[in-house]
């Protein structure tokens, strides 16, 4: 119990630390809030203006537009350890490297579920979709997508962040793993902005639950093995 | 300049010969890109004792340290520290040693006193707040507690790296170039800590080109070239058997190209 509450002391404070240097670096959310604005107006001057195929295109555009986003704000949040050393100092401490995994996560989760909600509301507006009777199932849809891209996310960055060509080996990456997420999480939008009329909104959300879990899980297990320099 | 605090563990007190060496290291090599930067160092530095290591740019210090503070693995060879092995003990090397690079491992957006609060959790400090406090007392930086290091300069910062050391308890020092980029006052106190440490028995490994101003508070030096031990001085460090035949020859040769 001990061994677990040190782990999470130590997590948070990775967590802390991150959203500290973005709150006030402002390196993930702005140029990720930017992104995303862009991606979705992209989308919507590509599919024209009927708002009929606008609407059924929503939940696709939704998630577009975060895992894109994503990729970016994961990425930004590791290059916080490129100042100066600091990754290796970070592999330094005498502490689990399954805390710093769950810090780095958990600090991508927060950026990601403030980009769900922020593009979620965006959607609404673009493409006049109405999300009012619908937001308790999309916040669920939202809050467990951002998980899973974090998780992914905080793994990969792990894995490019020492690389030249991160910023292209990042997306080449993840977007292949996120695919069933990306699945998951478009149909379970779909579900809830319908009303759920074939009761699959649930089932959806359960897969997004188990890609976490998975991805979580794998993530905590070999985090350790990214921060070692040959 | 205020009286430094050198908080330690239990085992560097008391009798120095009855603990393992701090270092001990066996044909110790490591490649980069085929070309041997270690070229098979055998070395022993004795619990407690200041040492200094020398050569020229290139002879492979920086190297030698990194691998002692388990910041990359050995390509050949194998080392300990206070008798665990780098590599299968890695976890318990990173609790006794602590690691003064090039690179500070700050955090440009956090402020000084910040960076030393996350790095007082990481190392699971004790007191953590008035240590923090005191730990910026002693590296002189008090005054600038709340500034962001963005703003420090490279002095500062390595002041602020000198300050995270002190929230640890580490059993072995390694300094890499501790006098680059700090004044008069600076190098004082790195001397001053220096001196803290060998008085309480924390081994200090130390790679610097100021020999002149080190030596007097050196017990010994191993002067590297090329990637090997060549000349080894005083007390507290000696160079330890190679275990493989032809003691003069490196265990790695440059790669053929």
């Amino acid at each position: 119990m001990n061994a677990f509450r040190n782990e999470a002391r130590i997590a948070l404070a990775v967590a802390r630390k991150d959203a500290l240097s973005e709150l006030r670096g402002r390196h993930a959310t702005v140029s990720t809030l930017f992104f995303a604005a862009v991606v979705l107006l992209l989308f919507g001057f590509a599919l024209g203006p009927d708002s009929a195929r606008l609407a059924a295109a929503a939940p696709g555009l939704l998630w577009l537009a975060v895992v894109f986003a994503g990729l970016l704000a994961v990425n930004r949040l590791h290059l916080l350890e490129t100042d100066d050393g600091a990754l290796e100092q970070l592999a330094l401490y005498p502490v689990s490297r399954r805390a710093i995994y769950a810090g780095k996560a958990l600090g991508g989760f927060g950026v990601m579920v403030l980009l769900g909600v922020v593009v979620l509301g965006a959607v609404g507006v673009l493409f006049a979709v109405d999300i009012g009777g619908a937001w308790p199932a999309l916040l669920a849809t939202v809050v467990l997508g951002a998980l899973g891209v974090a998780a992914v996310g905080t793994f990969y960055a792990g894995i490019t962040v020492r690389l030249r060509a991160r910023e292209v080996m990042l997306p080449l990456l993840m977007l292949p793993v996120l695919a069933p997420l990306l699945l998951a999480a478009v149909k379970a939008t779909g579900a809830a902005l319908s009303g759920d009329p074939f009761g699959e909104l649930a089932s959806w959300l359960q897969l997004l639950m188990a890609f976490d879990v998975l991805m979580l899980v794998a993530g905590l297990a070999t985090y350790g093995f990214l921060l070692e320099d040959g | 300049m205020p009286q430094t605090t050198i908080y330690v563990s239990p085992r560097s007190l008391g009798a120095p010969d009855t603990r393992p060496p701090a270092v001990l290291t066996t044909d110790l090599a490591r490649l980069f890109a085929g070309s041997p930067a270690l070229a098979g160092v055998s070395l022993r530095v004795d619990a407690g004792r200041a040492v200094g290591l020398l050569g020229a740019n290139g002879a492979g210090k920086t190297t030698l340290l990194r691998i002692l503070a388990t910041a990359i693995r050995p390509s050949y060879g194998h080392g300990a520290v206070d008798g665990y092995d780098l590599g299968r003990d890695a976890a318990i090397v990173r609790e006794r040693v602590a690691y003064l690079s090039h690179a500070t491992g700050l955090y440009d957006d956090l402020t000084a006193r910040e960076n030393l609060r996350f790095a007082a959790v990481m190392l699971g400090t004790e007191d953590a707040a008035a240590r923090v406090e005191r730990a910026l007392d002693d590296v002189g930086l008090a005054a600038r507690a709340g500034d962001r290091v963005r703003d420090f300069s490279a002095g500062m910062r390595k002041r602020l790296a000198l300050g995270r050391i002190l929230l640890g308890r580490a059993s072995l020092v390694l300094l890499d170039e501790p006098y680059a980029a700090l004044d008069a006052d600076g190098m004082a106190l790195v001397d001053q800590l220096l001196g803290a440490w060998r008085e309480v028995g924390v081994a200090v490994l130390v790679a610097s080109h100021t020999t002149e101003r080190m030596a007097s508070m050196l017990d010994g030096s191993a002067v590297l070239e090329r990637g090997l031990v060549v000349e080894v001085t005083g007390t507290g460090v000696g160079s330890t058997p190679p275990s493989l035949p032809g003691t003069s020859r490196p265990v790695v040769a440059e790669a053929p190209r």
